[in-house]
């Protein structure tokens, strides 16, 4: 097989959302000797980005968006380890914190924008729902995050995202972070409006927004 | 014997309510706090939108339990109170409801997906609603609403649930959004699988709410009328939402927008209809003489 070969396999094997062959064809590559960051972006990344194509025409739904984030995390999940033996990290797209705004228990599309972020190479911690301002800043200094998503569902409850970026200022740690906003009623112009750094539609939009903003193709 | 509601159905168009948590934070409820808690601590309030829905011409308003499920309540630390707070909830609506008018009982998602993308099981849910159903039948409503439903396979979990315990109608309405293929829940279910499965299941009545406007409603209801003769239920969104000068996000879309479809809606199928988010007692009174004009024509 040639390595064009190997690498459609693996876009294929996200695409189909199986995990075992996602993993198999990752253990193969390691153990064959292949340039794993080229696997990751030749092979991995363009079935994940596949996926978002096909979410975004509505030809996939929730649950193939699942599978496939599933499939990839498998594949990472062989790949990763490598990766840092070999001092090759992948994550340069970098750490993100991610939560559903205090006073807000919606959380699905968080979930799947946590789900998502995390097949397309993010190091994600998931703050659940209901999260306090002060828990996404502790946090976010804790790990050394690059990002911070909130997300809510409730016109009402969005009105937290402003306030924490008030906190962040209050703070003096407005520029550290790059905050995205998401949720049903959010929008650009809210964006604008709070000062966010960004705002996606879903979960597909948010990790091409994540990666822009971490500047990675 | 059919069901007075269903007989209402058949000589016009029956109007339900709108918004209700919208209305409860206009009368202070704290953003974020679970509505269904005011059944129990804030009646008087309750009763208030019933009744203020009720006299801008609603036939059937929807009780205030939308996330009552035990699942739902839990998030909140409330579901030991589940029975309670739904019972109190539609006494509350039985209250408020002049004689010949009627209560319908709402259950919205409990917000756990199943198996394989989530932990829950459908009989975990199926007992989740029935329990929930039990108290509203207890408290005295009529019919019940399963809402927003953006996966068919608990909608009919829910729908085995309720006919468990009663055997009140059970009318369905799922949240669809639209793609250049036509119209499709969050988890992919196309709108005429959604009618055709919920009538095999045994709704008495199945329709849309939430995420659409009342002009994207309009293909949306067409498409469910292609795969089903049940009674359809519109129930759209007051617009998408957006800024507003006080820097607060809201559905800020003028009622006569909002009711310029609502002939629309009737003429592609719908026989109840009423407004999701950002609806008001002022969009139920233009839609009340809406239907009025539209049934005079």
């Amino acid at each position: 097989m040639t390595k064009d070969e190997i690498y459609s396999k693996m876009s294929e094997a996200i695409v189909a959302g199986d995990r075992e062959a996602a993993r198999g064809l990752a253990e193969e590559a390691v153990r064959s000797g292949l340039d794993l960051l080229e696997v990751v972006d030749r092979g991995y990344v363009p079935g994940i980005q596949k996926v978002g194509e096909l979410w975004e025409q509505g030809e996939y739904f929730l649950p193939e968006l699942i599978t496939s984030a599933e499939a990839m995390k498998a594949a990472m999940g062989v790949l990763e380890p490598e990766l840092k033996k070999r001092n090759a990290g992948s994550r340069a797209g970098g750490r993100v914190v991610i939560g559903t705004i205090e006073g807000d228990i919606h959380d699905i599309g968080k979930n799947l924008v946590a789900s998502m972020l995390q097949a397309g190479g993010f190091e994600v911690h998931d703050l659940g729902a209901d999260v306090k301002l002060e828990r996404y800043i502790e946090t976010a200094e804790e790990v050394g995050a690059d990002m911070i998503c909130l997300s809510a569902l409730l016109t009402t409850t969005m009105m937290n995202q402003r306030r924490f970026i008030g906190l962040l200022r209050e703070r003096g740690l407005r520029d550290k972070y790059k905050v995205l906003v998401g949720g049903a009623p959010a929008n650009r112009a809210w964006a604008e409006e709070i000062g966010a750094d960004g705002f996606a539609e879903n979960a597909v939009a948010a990790v091409k927004l994540a990666r822009s903003l971490a500047g990675r193709p | 014997m059919t069901h007075p509601i269903l007989e209402l159905a058949r000589s016009r168009t029956v109007l339900f309510d709108g918004a209700m948590g919208t209305e409860l934070m206009a009368r202070g409820l704290a953003p974020g706090a679970p509505p269904e808690l005011w059944n129990a601590e804030r009646p008087d309030a309750v009763r208030e939108v019933h009744a203020a829905y009720f006299e801008a011409g609603a036939d059937i308003v929807s009780t205030n339990t939308f996330g009552g499920t035990p699942v739902r309540l839990a998030a909140h630390g409330l579901e030991a109170r589940a029975f309670e707070l739904n019972r109190a909830a539609a006494r509350l609506a039985r209250e408020a409801a002049p004689p010949g008018r009627f209560v319908a009982a709402s259950l919205g998602p409990t917000g756990k997906f199943l198996k394989p993308q989530g932990p829950a099981t459908e009989d975990e849910l199926s007992a989740a609603y029935a329990e929930q159903a039990r108290a509203l039948a207890d408290g005295g409503v009529d019919l019940f609403l399963i809402e927003t439903q953006y996966d068919l396979r608990e909608a009919l979990a829910a729908i085995q649930g309720i006919g468990s315990v009663s055997r009140l109608p059970v009318f369905v309405t799922m949240t669809f959004n639209v793609f250049p293929r036509g119209y499709f829940t969050l988890l992919g279910d196309s709108a005429a699988r959604a009618a055709a499965e919920l009538e095999k299941a045994g709704a008495a009545a199945v329709g849309a709410n939430c995420t659409l406007t009342s002009e994207q409603m309009v293909g949306c209801i067409a498409a469910l009328r292609s795969a089903t003769t049940l009674p359809l239920v519109a129930q759209a969104n007051a617009g998408q939402p957006a800024v507003g000068p006080d820097g607060k996000v809201g559905y800020a879309q003028p009622v006569e927008a909002y009711v310029r479809s609502v002939p629309d809606l009737i003429a592609a199928g719908a026989g109840f209809v009423g407004g999701c988010c950002g609806t008001t007692p002022d969009h139920v009174r233009a839609m009340a003489r809406a239907i009025r004009r539209k049934e005079a024509s």
